[in-house]
């Protein structure tokens, strides 16, 4: 019998000891030797930066290895510019092959679909929950979309619709636009 | 004469003419005793010392390993040898008390209980340098093969540092169990002889209830022969996985297949030296004279003579197979500027001269029988085993296959306080043992004293008999006699029948009657009222309860609630049984 009360207070101790964890705060930390980074961690806070951030902005005009500045200007003149000479750089007879397709409509159903529906029609999830009204439809002819008018918006955005510059890199962005100008011809040939 | 052979040639190994009661004496004396102001001097530097210690550990654990003097090359230096150094010391007591015990040496008897004390107290020291030589010691636990949440991620079998920390706790718990159990008739020696009621309490829980029961002795020797034979493998393997940290390496002047049974052999030749530096001081210091005597110690130099010349051998062998491998590095490490003539020259001949020119003295019986020098040569043997382990990590790590990472070792004031520290610990240990536990295992002497003891070779070889030799005027217990009570008028007598109804009468004509006055709390006064009431048999005290000591209370009328008290009824069935 003795032998029990024993084990209800091991027990009953370590209950106590457990129940010291609080799970609105992170719990208690034994020997925390490489717990915590010594360098800066990406989206860290410090004191280190002028605005308390790890990220800071890059100088203007700098170019990153592997990247290509977008020469067309954020205006309606380089919308139309762009509406009318930009093409995908990439050899589209050769390179946009089924599977470059399929990149595209993956990303396209994780980042436009919400709003375009994914047909391209108009009618994504949040336009049918009314959440956002005046989703034009890519056969909308008075807008007539071209590759690059497609390429410019999801770089820069316009009116209602903003950048995805920074979710969709330069190939991403290209990828995205064949597969909007399949959904388009989709529409069209209905 | 005297029934039993004992060749003539042995010298006995009590001396002084001493009877079980005289053993008794002189081994509880210290525990009883007080200590002397020697032994308090003694004590604080020792304590100081450990407490220095203490300090540079927990300095190392907060700062850093970096306040050592290791280096990039030297990884292990004094952390290491203070390490094998310590496991070393440790194996003389088991191989004192196992291996002796399996070869039937009975001079053990008077040397296991201390050599034993020593093994365990040294593979504390021992154990501490694995934990505090580490980087981050509060992980220690991670070598442990513990299910857990990373994965239950597991530790490597592979390493001879995992064995260490199985060898040496296996090797403590093993030697501690042996060490308590010999203990224990010891224990309740003290604990019978205890008068202060703190004194009793503390011995009666040592003793587990020894109550010295022919079966209990039976199982007593089976367990100690088990445990023996179970401890001498453990010895032998022990330091055999201790030297495997060195000899499973590639490092030239460690990759040697003759570690194993060098490290054992040089680890009884440095524990039977530490052996020998404590039993001599305390033989004269806790009056034992009589049984830690010349015979004992030159046994026990004899040892040391026979693995010191082992150990020697192995020199001579790793010198030769350094030549005859052909093996550059090896010839480098020990034959040019390596060992010898190197930097550490100094060491390389400290370790010659103390581990294999000084122990060939003994083979002089005349020194090897004199205390002093026994001293000296115990004490300078375990400087020379230290250097022995410092020069095979610190020379075969300075210069290894690269130039370009040689290296030379100096300690910082940590190591060396580390070291002293432990050497501090140790002796606190050693000394509060001394003061409290019996440190001769009189148990065991007791059963050589006969055959071995000064006086019955005496009687012996006069060729009288040993009848009655073991009485001791002291102890001889008088037969008791049973009287019929002599009917005294103070006794009550309606409440002695009615006492006497529930626990029996007593028969003069049939009945034996108990020497009652082995009930701790009856005196002989006592016993003799007792007689009076009619109470003359164990079987009768047990049966008393409440009601019956209240009865007795009233008809005797002294020391109320004394028997209830010292739980008479429970202490006669004890003796019953």
């Amino acid at each position: 019998m003795r032998v029990f009360v024993k084990i209800g207070i091991v027990l009953g101790v370590v209950a106590l000891v457990a129940s010291c964890q609080n799970k609105s705060t992170p719990n208690y930390q034994y020997m925390p030797d490489m717990y915590e980074p010594v360098g800066y961690e990406t989206y860290q806070e410090t004191r280190a930066f002028r605005n308390g951030k790890e990220g800071q902005l890059p100088v203007e005009g700098t170019i990153a290895r592997g990247h290509k500045p977008y020469d067309y200007p954020n205006t309606l003149e380089g919308y139309n510019e762009a509406k009318l000479n930009l093409k995908n750089p990439t050899d589209s007879v050769t390179a946009v092959s089924e599977d470059y397709l399929k990149n595209g409509e993956e990303l396209f159903n994780i980042y436009c679909a919400v709003c375009h529906g994914d047909k391209g029609d108009g009618q994504g999830v949040l336009a049918e929950r009314e959440k956002i009204l005046g989703v034009p439809s890519y056969d909308d002819a008075g807008r007539a979309i071209t590759e690059g008018s497609v390429y410019h918006v999801i770089r820069y955005g316009l009116n209602a619709m903003g950048s995805y510059a920074n979710q969709l890199n330069e190939e991403e962005r290209w990828q995205v636009t064949e597969y909007v100008m399949t959904l388009k011809e989709d529409l069209e040939n209905k | 004469m005297a029934s039993h052979y004992e060749a003539p040639i042995r010298e006995p190994l009590v001396n002084g003419e001493k009877s079980y009661h005289d053993v008794t004496v002189d081994v509880a004396a210290p525990v009883e005793g007080r200590a002397n102001k020697q032994w308090w001097i003694v004590f604080s530097i020792a304590l100081a010392a450990f407490l220095w210690g203490v300090g540079c550990i927990i300095y190392t654990i907060s700062t850093g390993i970096g306040v050592w003097g290791l280096n990039k090359t030297i990884g292990w230096a004094w952390d290491i040898t203070n390490f094998v150094w310590w496991v070393g010391i440790g194996h003389a007591g088991t191989l004192i008390s196992a291996v002796l015990l399996l070869f039937r040496q009975k001079w053990r008897m008077a040397v296991n209980r201390s050599a034993e004390a020593m093994t365990i107290f040294s593979v504390i020291q021992a154990g501490l340098f694995p934990i505090i030589h580490m980087g981050r010691p509060w992980l220690a636990y991670w070598v442990l093969p513990i299910p857990n949440q990373f994965g239950s991620l597991w530790v490597n079998f592979n390493s001879p540092l995992l064995w260490d920390v199985f060898a040496i706790s296996t090797y403590l718990s093993v030697s501690l169990v042996f060490w308590w159990t010999g203990l224990l008739p010891d224990f309740a020696m003290i604990r019978d002889r205890a008068v202060k009621p703190f004194q009793k309490k503390i011995y009666s829980l040592l003793s587990f209830g020894w109550t010295g029961r022919a079966k209990d002795w039976q199982r007593f020797e089976e367990v100690s022969l088990v445990l023996a034979g179970l401890a001498t493998p453990l010895v032998l393997s022990v330091h055999t996985i201790v030297s495997f940290d060195f000899a499973t390496s590639v490092v030239a002047g460690w990759h040697s297949t003759i570690y194993p049974p060098y490290f054992v052999a040089g680890a009884i030749f440095s524990g039977f030296a530490m052996v020998l530096t404590l039993l001599i001081i305390m033989r004269k210091v806790s009056n034992l004279e009589a049984y830690i005597t010349r015979v004992h110690v030159e046994y026990m130099n004899k040892v040391i003579l026979l693995t010191g010349g082992i150990v020697s051998v192995a020199y001579i062998t790793e010198f030769f197979i350094a030549w005859y491998s052909g093996s550059n590095y090896e010839d480098y490490t020990y034959l040019s500027i390596g060992a010898a003539t190197g930097p550490y020259w100094w060491a390389f001949w400290a370790l010659i001269i103390c581990n294999f020119i000084v122990p060939q003295t003994l083979w002089i019986k005349k020194l090897r029988r004199n205390f002093a020098w026994s001293f000296i040569v115990s004490i300078i043997i375990n400087i020379g085993m230290w250097f022995e382990r410092f020069d095979i990590i610190v020379i075969n790590l300075s210069k290894g296959h690269l130039p370009s990472s040689w290296s030379m070792f100096s300690p910082t004031f940590v190591d060396v306080g580390i070291f002293i520290g432990t050497i501090g610990f140790f002796f606190v240990l050693f000394l509060l043992y001394a003061r409290t536990f019996p440190v001769i295992a009189q148990a065991e002497v007791k059963t050589i004293l006969k055959s071995s003891g000064e006086r019955y070779k005496r009687l012996r070889e006069e060729g009288t008999s040993l009848a009655g030799a073991a009485a001791d005027q002291r102890t001889a217990l008088k037969p008791v006699a049973a009287k019929a009570p002599s009917g005294k008028t103070e006794i009550d007598k309606e409440k002695q029948s009615q006492l006497l109804n529930t626990i029996g009468a007593f028969d003069p004509e049939t009945d034996q009657a108990d020497d009652l006055k082995k009930i701790n709390g009856i005196g002989p006064v006592m016993e003799k009222t007792l007689n009076q009431i009619g109470i003359y048999k164990y079987e009768q005290v047990s049966k008393m309860s409440e009601n019956e000591y209240d009865l007795l209370d009233a008809i005797t009328g002294a020391f109320p609630g004394r028997a209830q008290r010292d739980d008479w009824a429970g202490q006669a069935k004890n003796l019953i049984n």
